[in-house]
C-alpha cells in the first residue's frame, strides 16, 4: 500500500497539545531558535482534559504515523483538574488501543510547562525518530481500504484516491 | 457427544411465581405504575420483556434461563417514552442490579423510584436464537460463568429461594483475554479485524446497552463526523474502540451487547478487559454499591503516570 | 427442464465456476457465523444452517461505493463508479426464503428510478437455489404462501437426495446456460429419493385481511403495546432478505472523499430525523408500525407483493424478542 520506502519516510505526528503550557512550552522553543523536527503538526486545545480518545483515532485514520499528547504538569491545571482526568483516561485508552493491536510506540504522552522548551524539543524528537525506525502506520490505512465483500470493487480510481490519503 | 452437564434451573418454577404474586400485589395495592419483567412468547420457550400494568398482565410474567434481557435498558433517557413517572416495579437479576446501580450513580435513576424484584438467578442461556435450548454447562451465558451475585441483595422483595450451588464454570472471558494478550499486536489487529469487518452498525448493541442512554450518539453526529458512519471495516473499528472506551468504568457486565449481536462479535471481551484494567489501575470494580463517580471521572494526585513523559 | 448433479459435481463446477473468473457466493462460515459470502474454494461452502444474513447483499450490498469526488483548484472532479465492473456472480445454495424475496426486490428498484447499481448486479447474477431441509420454529415462509420448494427467484433450483446430490431445475436462460456450459458434470437420472423437506407451521396468514386492517388503523393503541419493548435497533431490517432502505453520505476528508450508500433501517430514530430538529415518528411504537405497514400494506399497495418471506431471521435475532409471525397472525384475528 504504502510505497514509501525507510529513507525518504517522512513521519507524519500529529501533537494534541493545551494551551496554556505546552502550546507555550512549543512557542517557547520557536522564538528561542531551537531546532526541533519539522514532522510535527500542532493542534492546540483548551486543555488535556478536552483532548477526546476519538481525535486520535481520527488521526491515525487520517495518516498520522504518530501521535503526540501533551499538557500541564501535574498541579499545573489551568482549570485545576483537567489533566488529572486526562491522566486517568489517557491510561484507560492505551490499555484499550493495545488490546486492539496498536503498537503504543507510536502513541507518546507528555508533560511539557510554558518554561520548558527544551523538553518540548526532547520529546518531539524522541518521538519522530522512534516513528521513523518503525516505519509507516499502515493498519488504519489499510482498513480503510477494505470493503465488505458485497460493495467491494475493483477500481483504480478509488484505490488511488485512497492511496492519496 | 461432549460432556456438557445440564445445569439445575429448577428453582425458576418458584421464582416465578413469587414474582407473580408480588408484582400483582404492588400493582393492585397501587404501589407502582407497572412492573417490567418478562412474559413468555410463542416460540417454545422464548421469553419477551413485557410491561406489566394490571394484575391480568403480571399472571403472565415468568421468569427462565432464557429470560435474558437487562430490562434496565427500560428505565433510561434513551426509552424515556416507558417511564412515565410514578414508582416503577422491575424483575432484576444480579448482574442487571448492578447495571441499575451504576445508573443511580450516574444520576439517571433514584431508588425511591424503584420497587425492585430481585432474581435468585442460576443462570441463563447465551444466545436465544434459539430460546427453547436446554442450560447447560455449554449454553449458558459466559457472563455467568464468572456471576458473583447469583443473590442479589438490597432488593425490595426477593423470592426466598435458595439458588442451587452451581458447578465450578471456567471463566471464558478472563481466558480469552488472557490468550489474546499473549499475542503480538499485529496477531490482535488481525483478530480484532476479522471480528469487526462482521459488523454491519445494526446497533443492537448500543441500544440494548443500559449505559448507552446518550440522547444522541457522538456516532449519530455529522457535525463534526467523528466516527464514519458507514457498514465498512474503518468505521466499524472505530464505533468497537469509541463504545469500548464509553463504556469503561461504566459496564457492569451484563453482556448484553454481545448476546445481542447478530454478527456474533464478542464484545463483551472488549468490556472485561477495560474492567481489568481499571480494577488493577484504580482498584475499581462495578458492584451493588452506588457510587458518586466512577474511575474515569475521579482521579486521585497519586495516579499513575509512568506512562507520560 | 430436469436433471441430476451429485454432491461432488457440484464441488467440481463451483472450482470451475471459480477457476472460469466468476464470483462463487454461498453459505460459508466465517468464523462461527454462517454467512453468505464470496468463496475461495467449493469446500469452503456449507449448507447446514441458514446463513445469519440474507442473500440481498449480493445486489444490495451492506455499504458501497457510489462516487468519489476531490477538490482540484476551483473545481471538484467527480467520478462515477462503473457498474461494468461489478463482478460476474453465481450465487449457490439459497434458500426458498430468500431467493423468493428477490423478485420482490426487482420491483422497487426498477420502478420510478433504475438503479444501476442493484440492477447491473442482478443481471450479472446466477441464481442457484436450495429447496429447504431444516427449519425451526421461527420459520414462516408457509405463512405468506410460500414454501420449502419455493423456485421463486431461482434461475437453477436444487432439491437434495437421500445419499447425496441433487435434483437439478431450470427455471430461466441463465439457468440452462449454466447447465449446457456444464453439461458433463449432469446427469439425466437417479435412482436416489428427495430428502424430506422442512417441517412448516401449518397455519397461513390471511394476507388479505391483515392489509385490510391496517389500511384501516394507521392509529391504534395496537402499536404502544406490541413496539413498546423495541429498543429501535436495526437487527430486524439488515438481516431481512426484503428490507431495502439504505442511506447515502459522503465520507473523507474535505479535499477528497466517496458518496457511500449503505444500509438503513426504520427502527432507527435516526431514520425519519428532519434537520429542523422534528422527527415524525418520535416514539418506537411509530417507527414498528412503519416496518409491519412497509411489509404488508405500503408495498402490496404499490407493487401488489408482500415485503416478508417468513425466513424467520428478524425474530431470531431481535435482542428483546419481537415476533413477527405473532404480530401478522394476531392482526389478522382482528
Amino acid at each position: 500500500m504504502d510505497n514509501r520506502t525507510q529513507q525518504d519516510f517522512e513521519p507524519k505526528i500529529i501533537a494534541f497539545v493545551c494551551t496554556w503550557c505546552t502550546y507555550a512550552g512549543a512557542d517557547l522553543a520557536g522564538t528561542s531558535r531551537m531546532q526541533y523536527p519539522s514532522n510535527v503538526r500542532v493542534l492546540k486545545f483548551p486543555c488535556t482534559g478536552r483532548i477526546d480518545p476519538v481525535f486520535i483515532l481520527k488521526a491515525f485514520q487520517q495518516g498520522a504515523d504518530g501521535v503526540l499528547v501533551s499538557g500541564c504538569h501535574p498541579g499545573d491545571c489551568h482549570y485545576i483538574a483537567g489533566n488529572f482526568h486526562a491522566r486517568r483516561r489517557f491510561a484507560a485508552f492505551r490499555k484499550l488501543l493495545e488490546f486492539i493491536g496498536v503498537d503504543l510506540n507510536r502513541l507518546q504522552f507528555s508533560w511539557v510547562s510554558a518554561a520548558e522548551g527544551g523538553k518540548w524539543v526532547e520529546v518531539v524528537t524522541d518521538l519522530t525518530e522512534k516513528v521513523r525506525t518503525m516505519g509507516p502506520m499502515v493498519e488504519f490505512k489499510e482498513l480503510a481500504l477494505e470493503e465488505q465483500w458485497s460493495g467491494a470493487i475493483d477500481t483504480p480510481e478509488l484505490k488511488e484516491a485512497y492511496n492519496a490519503i | 457427544m461432549n460432556n456438557h452437564a445440564a445445569l439445575d434451573t429448577s428453582i425458576y418454577t418458584a421464582v416465578t411465581e413469587a414474582i407473580r404474586v408480588e408484582a400483582q400485589r404492588i400493582l393492585s395495592e397501587g404501589q407502582v405504575t407497572a412492573v417490567i419483567g418478562y412474559a413468555a412468547s410463542r416460540r417454545k420457550g422464548s421469553a419477551r420483556p413485557v410491561i406489566a400494568t394490571d394484575a391480568v398482565a403480571a399472571d403472565k410474567l415468568i421468569f427462565t434461563a432464557a429470560c435474558v434481557n437487562n430490562l434496565a435498558v427500560y428505565l433510561t433517557k434513551a426509552k424515556k417514552d416507558i417511564h412515565k413517572g410514578g414508582k416503577i416495579g422491575i424483575v432484576v437479576k444480579g448482574c442487571d442490579l448492578k447495571a441499575l446501580i451504576g445508573l443511580m450513580g450516574e444520576s439517571q435513576l433514584k431508588r425511591e423510584d424503584l420497587y425492585l424484584i430481585g432474581v435468585p438467578c442460576s443462570g441463563v442461556l447465551g444466545s436465544t436464537m434459539q430460546p427453547a435450548t436446554e442450560l447447560t454447562t455449554a449454553t449458558i451465558a459466559p457472563k455467568c460463568c464468572e456471576c458473583d451475585v447469583h443473590q442479589p441483595t438490597g432488593c425490595d422483595f426477593i423470592p426466598s429461594v435458595t439458588v442451587p450451588s452451581t458447578p465450578q464454570l471456567e471463566g471464558k472471558y478472563s481466558a480469552e483475554i488472557a490468550r489474546l494478550e499473549a499475542l503480538t499486536p499485529a496477531e490482535r489487529w488481525s483478530y480484532w479485524k476479522e471480528q469487526f469487518a462482521k459488523c454491519i452498525k445494526c446497533y443492537a448493541c448500543r441500544q440494548v446497552c443500559p449505559f448507552c442512554f446518550c440522547e444522541q450518539c457522538l456516532c449519530d453526529r455529522n457535525k463534526p463526523q467523528m466516527v464514519d458512519s458507514t457498514p465498512r471495516p474503518s468505521g466499524n473499528t472505530a464505533w468497537h474502540i469509541v463504545r469500548a472506551m464509553h463504556l469503561a468504568g461504566r459496564c457492569a457486565g451484563c453482556a448484553e451487547c454481545e448476546r445481542v449481536c447478530p454478527m456474533d462479535i464478542p464484545l463483551n471481551l472488549l468490556n472485561r478487559k477495560m474492567a481489568k484494567e481499571l480494577k488493577e489501575l484504580y482498584d475499581y470494580e462495578s458492584g451493588l454499591e452506588v457510587l458518586e463517580k466512577g474511575p474515569l471521572n475521579s482521579f486521585a494526585e497519586k495516579d499513575d503516570q509512568s506512562f507520560i513523559k | 427442464m430436469q436433471n441430476f448433479i451429485s454432491e461432488q459435481n457440484l464441488n467440481v463446477l463451483l472450482e470451475q465456476l471459480i477457476k472460469s473468473g466468476k464470483r462463487v457466493v454461498a453459505p460459508r462460515v466465517n468464523s462461527g457465523t454462517p454467512l453468505y459470502e464470496p468463496l475461495s474454494a467449493s469446500g469452503e461452502m456449507d449448507l447446514k444452517e441458514l446463513p445469519r444474513r440474507s442473500a440481498k447483499e449480493a445486489f444490495f450490498p451492506v455499504c458501497e461505493d457510489i462516487l468519489s469526488y476531490e477538490k482540484v483548484g476551483l473545481n471538484v472532479k467527480l467520478s462515477d463508479v462503473d457498474p461494468a465492473r461489478f463482478p460476474e456472480t453465481v450465487l449457490v445454495g439459497v434458500r426458498p426464503c430468500d431467493a423468493a424475496a428477490i423478485p420482490v426486490l426487482d420491483a422497487v428498484f426498477s420502478w420510478d428510478y433504475k438503479d444501476q447499481f442493484y440492477l447491473e448486479r442482478r443481471r450479472k447474477t446466477t441464481i442457484v437455489g436450495l429447496a429447504c431441509t431444516s427449519s425451526d420454529d421461527a420459520c414462516f415462509c408457509s405463512g405468506v404462501g410460500l414454501s420449502p420448494s419455493t423456485t421463486k427467484g431461482s434461475d437453477l433450483f436444487l432439491t437434495p437426495l437421500e445419499g447425496g446430490g441433487y435434483v437439478c431445475e431450470t427455471y430461466s436462460q441463465k439457468g440452462e446456460d449454466l447447465v449446457s456450459n456444464y453439461k458433463e458434470l449432469f446427469v439425466d437420472t437417479t435412482s436416489a429419493k428427495p430428502l424430506p423437506l422442512a417441517e412448516v407451521r401449518t397455519e397461513t396468514f390471511d394476507l388479505k385481511k391483515v392489509k385490510a386492517w391496517l389500511d384501516n388503523n394507521f392509529e391504534n393503541s395496537y402499536w404502544d403495546g406490541i413496539a413498546i419493548s423495541c429498543v429501535g435497533c436495526g437487527a430486524c431490517a439488515f438481516v431481512c432478505p426484503a428490507c431495502h432502505c439504505f442511506d447515502i453520505v459522503d465520507e473523507g476528508a474535505e479535499k477528497k472523499g466517496q458518496r457511500r450508500k449503505s444500509w438503513d433501517a426504520c427502527g432507527f430514530w435516526k431514520f425519519t430525523h428532519h434537520a429542523s430538529g422534528h422527527n415524525p415518528r418520535d416514539l418506537q411504537p411509530k417507527r414498528y408500525r412503519n416496518r409491519i405497514m412497509h411489509k404488508f400494506k405500503y408495498y402490496d399497495d404499490k407493487f401488489s407483493q408482500t415485503l416478508c418471506t417468513g425466513c424467520g431471521r428478524c425474530i431470531r435475532v431481535c435482542p428483546v424478542g419481537i415476533d413477527i409471525a405473532t404480530i401478522v397472525e394476531e392482526i389478522s384475528h382482528k
